[in-house]
């Protein structure tokens, strides 16, 4: 499920059986060069993982709007991040994942209110590559049977 | 020579305005009716089949098979991916599942829980299909899994549509 009109249409009824989120974390710095191409790649793939768990899982999982923030301001996110999980949770979902490329959020884990699912991503590459659709495809496959031993 | 037979300038004259005139309205009038009737004439979308899988590669075993279509959505073309479950059951007919579960959408597996090694498994909330594709009573699912159209041509397994069924 996504945050479109048919999906929440069907969702609204059927609450009881999607109870798990996944928030996509995206950082991004404008004021760098180097930096944006990198994160405007791992954006992309971000984008092409949570498609793929959400098409295998909709019905159980609704996928959130991207979170985006500046890269490196971690500590003062922390409180904005909470406060979607918070929200989410009184819909009520009951598992909030928050799906990262992004390392620096494992030290600020055990302040998050939702498990964190970080993965290591590529650095660069071509998101429509057949490596990077099969690095996809595997990770993709480890991380749905994290979720599911949540279920 | 007979006057009869004779085309005489009046009638020479009436019988090329009128074809002249005739010819006229058609050149306007078709494009007219053309555009009336133009839903009649679209080609079918969605009858269109695609070659999947040889023939030879399916068994009895249900495989998971992937093809793309391109879909249009009424501003935009995309390319989609589809996938099907595709075996041949006890009569050799082939049959090529839809693994899209009838609850909530999921994507179904064949035999992807150890307790029940035959039969299509949601992960979601446990729904479960007999390999037939038709769902089993207490379990989430109230239909069966849809079920693809296909033909077979020179020895490819063609998939088209899938068409749901009724519930058991």
């Amino acid at each position: 499920m996504r945050l479109s009109k048919t999906d929440v249409a069907q969702y609204l009824p059927e609450k009881e059986y999607i109870d798990t989120v996944i928030v996509p974390l995206i950082p991004f710095d404008p004021s760098s060069d180097t930096d944006l191409s990198k994160q405007a790649f791992l954006r992309e793939l971000n984008q092409v993982f949570t498609n793929v768990i959400e098409k295998e899982y909709r019905g159980r999982i609704f996928l959130s709007p991207d979170y985006h923030y500046m890269s490196g301001s971690h500590a003062s996110e922390i409180e904005r991040v909470n406060q979607w999980i918070s929200q989410f949770k009184q819909q009520p979902f009951e598992h909030v994942f928050l799906f990262t490329f992004d390392v620096k959020w494992k030290k600020h884990e055990q302040n998050l209110d939702g498990h964190l699912l970080w993965v290591p991503g590529i650095q660069t590459g071509n998101v429509q590559s057949t490596e990077t659709q099969s690095f996809v495809k595997e990770q993709a496959r480890e991380i749905s049977e994290f979720i599911q031993s949540y279920w | 020579m007979s006057d009869k037979k004779r085309v005489s300038r009046r009638q020479f004259l009436n019988y090329t305005l009128t074809g002249v005139g005739g010819f006229m309205a058609a050149g306007m009038l078709a494009p007219m009716v053309r555009f009336a009737i133009d839903p009649v004439l679209q080609t079918q979308e969605g009858g269109d089949l695609k070659s999947v899988v040889s023939v030879d590669e399916i068994t009895n075993e249900p495989q998971r098979f992937e093809w793309t279509i391109n879909q249009v959505d009424a501003w935009y073309e995309s390319e989609i991916q589809k996938t099907a479950w595709v075996y041949r059951n006890d009569n050799d007919e082939i049959i090529a599942l839809s693994p899209i579960c009838t609850h909530l959408g999921c994507t179904v597996d064949w035999a992807s829980n150890e307790e029940y090694p035959n039969q299509f498994f949601c992960p979601c909330h446990a729904g479960r299909y007999t390999k037939d594709g038709v769902n089993v009573p207490g379990t989430p699912p109230t239909a069966p899994l849809p079920m693809f159209e296909h033909e077979v041509r020179d020895g490819m397994l063609y998939l088209g549509d899938a068409k749901s069924r009724k519930g058991a």
